[in-house]
């Protein structure tokens, strides 16, 4: 276990350096600078190049890169040339931001997802179980953006719950449930298309389970027909489930990207859009890395959860 | 878009406005005090230090907490005493000697001095910047110096016209609080977004009270804001702003429409128009009409020399005979109609008729002329050789030309096809190619790598004398002809003379003459082709009152100490 521990940790630490390593790259091969976005005309060649060379952004890729790479592995990842702060001071708040987003659209699209999808794959009729199927293709089919922006027109002409922010203009003295309200329309936008692939992938893995012959035995034995589904089948069904858990955080991370930008969520998805607008390269990367640690956990606790569900994976 | 819903679109925007002749509405007799109102932004604050960035953001927070010496009012145009009660020009129009209003003190209690303002513009000079640069007359930067607590001397380097209206752009920062961080060499990192907001002060309406990084700042009526109100009333009206970071557009749309918020600080897209009216006449906002803009898209092609050599379409592409067939061709009502649905009007040049004071009816005007267009294409050798209604060049080749532009469904882009579909007409072929905007800058200030651009080049000010770096040879914003030491035509040697003239004589009279005739080469020689100015309207809720709109941005919370709510 140990082991298996210390290489997780050491793929996580490369897949980090590799996603930041590339973004910065990126970055650097893309036309124009954070100068050009911030000046515009409005400065002289000369201006410009002596604030470049202020920043550090005349010297060679190489140079810059190995100059990043030296401080990063002393944990500094450099200084937002749009913030004018360290990069490791503005993550955190926003990362905060976003998990808190994607681990409550991760729960919701959990318990939404995966009892609908033992419902409908353990039913071939019914009302609820064509209801669901109709409403989970529905859902998979929407992308984030027509999402959000539905929910958000829906959120505002109806006022039922705020959009915008975390927190009202107003204030409150209630702000863990001003918080959940605001919550709600960007929790939906993440967690519904979510829950649809858990819902999907539940509904074809039980329907699979119900099949093997071990189901058939417990049924011809008398077993009643609800509790050899979520007693016996439900945990054999989940493997494939846990295992697009990783994949799920995944997603998770670029959908965040353009809910937060509809629903003026303040996450890591919106610092880096912004980031990457302005060519602010060591704050994108740091970003991109923070998206990487995330992935990196999310993948972490699949595989746990896939260990957990079966013994022969953890060899 | 259905026919019959896009005439009734076109119609309804023409009507409006036609029918605003100016300012907007909702003066109450006398604003009631109070209330809070709630703004739409698209982006949070890169720094709470207007010497530092210059982002919209960081702008808007600089109009709600600072003031300046001298305002020019951004629905007039005019130069307003502000936190000067008066000044004298000395009679070689070098020195200006200003008076402080007395009493004047900052959000914290600490009086203004003239102490201050010296050391506004000392560390306004301090960073090199865009910034920097503005505030330079003759590429030297202007000295102040404190005669006494209220009275300021600002010394120019040389005579320059516009006097004084080069401070509008310089907010009057505390000594007291920031002049620890410049000795430290700290300039820059002051007052960044991380400083708690009680360790600022400004002699602003507001101050800020709060900000949530990412969400929102709060602001809140100065008590020792010096302004009064005509009934001797104090200033701010409102308590509280409240500025909301919302980046979707069409969620601050959403957002207005449902009375969630007040104010946005982005203009109404055209496309959303027709929506937006319908909701304005059901009661639940207003739209504000801001005026015609003061200026307008435009195309240039690479007129650096050199920037075609080896590029076997050099013999024409420079020409001054395809870009008057350019601007001969293209039918700018067609092009008002496409792009902004009626709502704007033709223009030939960069200053539009919304400049009232510079704009004359003398700049002459091409008329839309195709056939002319074709004749003086023929002119410099591009034909249709083989008939199949393409112009090509003396070698057989296609008379092809690529216009970069802005993506992102903007009225550039659109603008940028219209051309090009107008210029089809008379046999051009022309391939539009939409950039990110910090990709397309870059590409044009290289100066070289590009055939022509489309895009809009924003003017800081009516007066043209304030933006030398657009008309001389040598200016940064000389974007046609970047790079250049000396005028590299004739033409252009005539405008630096005419504009080092015009910069130099206080006479108004003069003035005008000579600038009429800078507008009448630049209309000959045709360095930007103009085609049309859209009007600017803004939306706001209909409880907000007392609104005095401006084109220029932030087009409603310029006069933030003057709005209010109707309760």
């Amino acid at each position: 276990m140990a082991r298996y521990l210390v290489r997780r940790l050491l793929l996580a630490a490369l897949l980090v350096f590799v996603v930041a390593s590339a973004s910065l790259v990126l970055i650097w091969l893309t036309p124009g600078d954070y100068v050009t976005d911030s000046f515009g005309v409005h400065a002289s060649a000369a201006t410009a190049e002596r604030t470049r060379a202020a920043y550090g952004l005349d010297r060679p890729l190489l140079i810059q890169y190995g100059s990043w790479l030296w401080r990063a592995v002393r944990f500094d990842f450099g200084r937002s040339l749009m913030y004018d702060r360290p990069v490791a001071d503005l993550l955190p708040e926003r990362a905060a931001n976003s998990a808190l987003l994607a681990v409550s659209a991760l729960g919701l699209a959990t318990l939404c997802g995966i009892p609908l999808g033992v419902l409908t794959g353990s039913r071939d009729s019914g009302v609820v179980s064509r209801l669901g199927r109709l409403l989970s293709i529905g859902f998979v089919s929407t992308p984030p953006l027509l999402g959000s922006l539905i929910l958000v027109v829906l959120a505002t002409r109806t006022g039922w719950v705020p959009v915008g922010g975390m927190y009202s203009a107003a204030g409150t003295a209630k702000r863990t449930a001003d918080l959940l309200a605001h919550m709600i329309v960007p929790v939906l936008a993440l967690a519904l298309p979510l829950a649809a692939q858990f819902e999907r992938l539940q509904s074809q893995s039980m329907r699979d389970t119900i099949a093997l012959p071990f189901v058939t035995a417990a049924a011809a034995r008398g077993v009643p027909w609800r509790r050899i589904v979520w007693r016996d089948a439900f945990r054999v069904s989940l493997k494939p489930v846990a295992a697009m858990y990783g994949i799920a955080v995944g997603s998770l991370l670029s959908g965040s990207f353009v809910v937060e930008m509809m629903t003026g969520w303040p996450g890591l998805g919106r610092l880096m859009f912004d980031a990457l607008r302005s060519r602010d390269l060591y704050l994108a990367a740091g970003c991109a890395a923070t998206g990487a640690i995330f992935l990196a956990i999310g993948t972490f606790f699949s595989d746990l959860a896939l260990a957990a569900l079966d013994p022969r994976t953890r060899e | 878009m259905r026919p019959v819903v896009f005439i009734a679109v076109i119609t309804s925007i023409t009507a409006i406005a036609c029918s605003n002749s100016g300012p907007a509405a909702g003066v109450a007799s006398q604003p009631a005090s109070g209330g809070e109102l709630i703004v739409a932004t698209r982006a949070e604050p890169q720094s709470f230090n207007p010497i530092a960035r210059r982002d919209a953001t960081t702008a808007l927070v600089s109009v709600l907490t600072h003031a300046r010496l001298v305002r020019i009012n951004a629905a007039t145009q005019v130069l307003e005493p502000w936190l000067a009660d008066s000044w004298t020009r000395s009679d070689d129009g070098l020195q200006y000697t200003l008076t402080l209003k007395p009493g004047l003190v900052f959000a914290d209690g600490t009086p203004l001095t003239a102490d201050d303002v010296v050391f506004s513009l000392s560390i306004a000079y301090a960073r090199e910047s865009e910034f920097s640069d503005a505030l330079m007359v003759d590429d030297k930067p202007l000295k102040a110096e404190a005669r006494d607590t209220r009275t300021v001397v600002i010394t120019f380097p040389s005579a320059f016209s516009p006097g004084l209206r080069l401070l509008d752009s310089l907010p009057i920062l505390p000594k007291h609080r920031l002049e620890a961080a410049v000795k430290e060499g700290r300039l820059e990192s002051a007052w960044n977004v991380a400083t708690p907001v009680s360790d600022m002060t400004g002699l602003g309406p507001f101050i800020l009270t709060a900000y949530a990084p990412g969400d929102r700042l709060t602001f809140t009526r100065n008590p020792r804001y010096f302004r009064k109100d005509s009934a001797g009333g104090a200033l701010p009206y409102l308590d509280r702003i409240v500025v909301e970071i919302i980046p979707d557009q069409d969620a601050q749309m959403l957002k207005l429409q449902a009375g969630q918020s007040d104010i946005t600080t982005s203009e109404i897209r055209m496309e959303d128009y027709a929506q937006l009216k319908r909701a304005a006449d059901a009661g639940t906002f207003q739209i504000v009409d801001a005026g015609m803009a003061l200026d307008a898209d435009a195309l240039w092609i690479n007129l650096a020399p050199g920037a075609f050599a080896g590029d076997p379409r050099r013999d024409w592409i420079q020409r001054e005979e395809l870009r008057r067939a350019i601007s001969l061709a293209v039918d700018r009502k067609v092009f008002v109609d496409t792009v902004f649905l009626g709502a704007a009007v033709p223009v030939w040049g960069p200053i539009t008729p919304a400049n009232r004071r510079w704009y004359s009816d003398e700049v002459p005007h091409d008329p839309h002329d195709p056939g002319r267009a074709r004749e003086l294409l023929a002119s410099i050798g591009l034909t249709d050789r083989n008939g199949d209604g393409l112009l090509d060049d003396p070698r057989g080749q296609p008379a092809r030309l690529t216009i970069l532009t802005l993506g992102g469904g903007t009225p550039i882009e659109r603008g940028a096809f219209v051309v090009r579909d107008e210029l089809k007409k008379i046999g051009l072929t022309i391939d539009v190619v939409p950039l990110e905007s910090n990709a397309l800058i870059h590409r044009f200030l290289s100066a070289k790598g590009y055939d022509a651009v489309y895009f809009h080049m924003q003017g800081s000010d009516t007066d043209p004398a304030m933006q030398p770096e657009f008309w001389r040879s040598t200016g940064n914003a000389h974007v046609w002809s970047l790079g250049q030491h000396t005028p590299p035509t004739e033409w252009e040697r005539a405008i630096d003379d005419l504009m080092s003239r015009q910069v130099a004589t206080f006479d108004e009279a003069e003035r005008t003459r000579l600038f009429v005739e800078v507008q009448k080469i630049f209309a000959e020689h045709r360095p930007m082709i103009y085609f049309a100015a859209p009007r600017v309207f803004v939306g706001a809720s209909r409880r907000v009152t007392n609104l005095t709109p401006s084109v220029l941005r932030p087009q409603l919370l310029w006069s933030a100490d003057t709005i209010a709510l109707t309760h």
